[in-house]
């Protein structure tokens, strides 16, 4: 395994040297995004962190996400190469569908799919509205706050625990659960197992909870009974709890913050907005393209050439879905947000067989989590630029981003 | 994304999969939102017959 200080040189040339947690890259990944892209080497090699590539044009990135035989989803979290999941005592829980491949596939799928459905998520949004609220009204007097720590941050564990039906109190345990996994574990495997054993002791103890007492409308109750239609294992709903937790936390977390980022430095689109209320779904969706949270990965199934790239069995691939929808040959102005932007084919959920199962949820939040903010809190500012706290490597957003209003 | 741009001609069945809820030609009204959808569906999936 290879350390954070092993990785830490400088980076020469990030077509042949890329390094995904380098601070600066970290901080603003976009210009290097931006040097790859339109070099005669889109798609980027690094041979940090055991080797990746990454490539940063849409059309690459979308064909990879659609060749799904080829590019295999039998991890999704690469750099650095996971072991986690290979060993302990819950070898083989991975994270279905997100980590499944066909057949399999489908049917992982297909039973997560109508709790995520637009009809469905809908009835969240009354609850995150007063949880919005609640959350301004704990600091909308002192002035300031922090708008990742005290808002974005608190905002997608408490709907994600609703819907699982575990406890909200507990929502910083899990946030750090989370962290431990998406972030600080990416350079610390010791922390990421802990994390992923602490994730999976505590779905394990729901699980013989649900089975010894069923609950009415309960999504484990329901998941761990539905095995009349599919194969379900103990092993598969941990799976799926695993990747509720661990996918629709960081990531909506992340939305939210950059997009409140944006809004503290852009008094002209916070004012488009109030002036256009119609422009929210649009307005919406070009966050989403502009500052696009994840980047997922593959790998390769066997030996291949993809866009003059020799490909090895086992290569890593990193989908740069930020890099994809900042592609000036898909998108016009692709570095302006624009709110009313009319053709936005953006790929911030990915694309072909494992688009993201909760975007209609992820929208939910974003828009309602913006919308309170700013009939709360119309006029806001950054405290100090430099003092914004980004995380990095497969999830993009601000930790801490201090505002005053 | 396209029942959010068009939510008078596409909704969404149990699995939250899209749907066309009109039959026939697109009136006159929507198709600027039809073509608003189709410019922004991810996987390109939505054909418009002229």
């Amino acid at each position: 395994m290879t350390t954070l200080e092993e990785n830490s040189d400088p980076v020469n040339d990030p077509t042949t040297d890329y390094n995904i947690f380098d601070p600066e890259f970290v901080r603003d990944p976009y210009p290097t995004m931006t040097e790859i892209r339109e070099s005669g080497c889109p798609i980027a090699h690094s041979n940090r962190w055991g080797g990746s590539w990454f490539p940063t044009r849409y059309e690459d990135v979308v064909a990879i996400a659609q060749e799904h035989e080829i590019f295999t989803s039998r991890d999704i979290i690469v750099v650095p190469r996971a072991a986690a999941q290979a060993e302990g005592p819950y070898a083989g829980v991975a994270a279905p569908p997100i980590t499944s491949d066909p057949p399999d596939h489908h049917w992982h799928r297909r039973l997560i799919l109508p709790i995520f459905a637009p009809q469905s998520v809908a009835k969240y949004e009354q609850g995150t509205r007063d949880l919005c609220n609640k959350l301004i009204d704990g600091f909308i007097a002192k002035g300031e706050a922090d708008a990742g720590t005290d808002y974005a941050q608190q905002i997608p564990v408490r709907v994600i625990a609703t819907m699982l039906g575990v406890p909200t109190e507990m929502a910083d345990e899990f946030t750090g659960w989370v962290r431990g996994v998406l972030e600080v574990g990416l350079t610390d495997p010791k922390v990421r197992l802990e994390s992923r054993l602490k994730i999976l002791n505590f779905f394990r103890q729901q699980l013989d909870d649900r089975r010894a007492n069923p609950r009415e409308d309960d999504l484990i109750t329901d998941l761990l009974n539905s095995g009349d239609k599919y194969p379900v294992t103990d092993q598969y709903v941990l799976g799926v709890c695993n990747l509720m937790l661990v996918a629709g936390i960081d990531t909506t977390w992340s939305a939210i913050g950059s997009s409140l980022w944006h809004m503290a430095q852009h008094p002209e689109h916070r004012k488009q907005l109030r002036d256009n209320p119609e422009l929210w779904p649009t307005a919406i969706e070009e966050l989403l393209r502009a500052y696009s949270p994840v980047t997922m990965a593959r790998i390769v199934d066997r030996d291949t050439e993809f866009q003059g790239c020799p490909m090895k069995a086992g290569d890593r691939i990193l989908m740069s879905f930020p890099a994809a929808n900042r592609d000036p040959r898909q998108f016009d102005r692709p570095d302006d947000v624009i709110l009313d932007r009319e053709h936005n084919r953006h790929v911030a959920f990915g694309s072909g067989i494992h688009r993201c199962a909760g975007s209609n949820l992820a929208r939910l939040e974003l828009r309602v989590a913006l919308q309170v903010w700013m009939e709360r809190i119309p006029e806001f500012s950054l405290v100090d630029p430099a003092t914004v706290i980004w995380a990095g490597g497969q999830v993009h957003g601000p930790r801490v981003c201090r505002v005053r209003f | 994304m396209c029942s959010i741009a068009a939510p008078e001609i596409f909704g969404s069945d149990e699995l939250g999969h899209a749907t066309v809820l009109i039959e026939g030609d697109v009136p006159v009204e929507l198709q600027a939102k039809a073509r608003r959808a189709q410019a922004n569906c991810p996987e390109d999936a939505i054909i418009i017959e002229e």
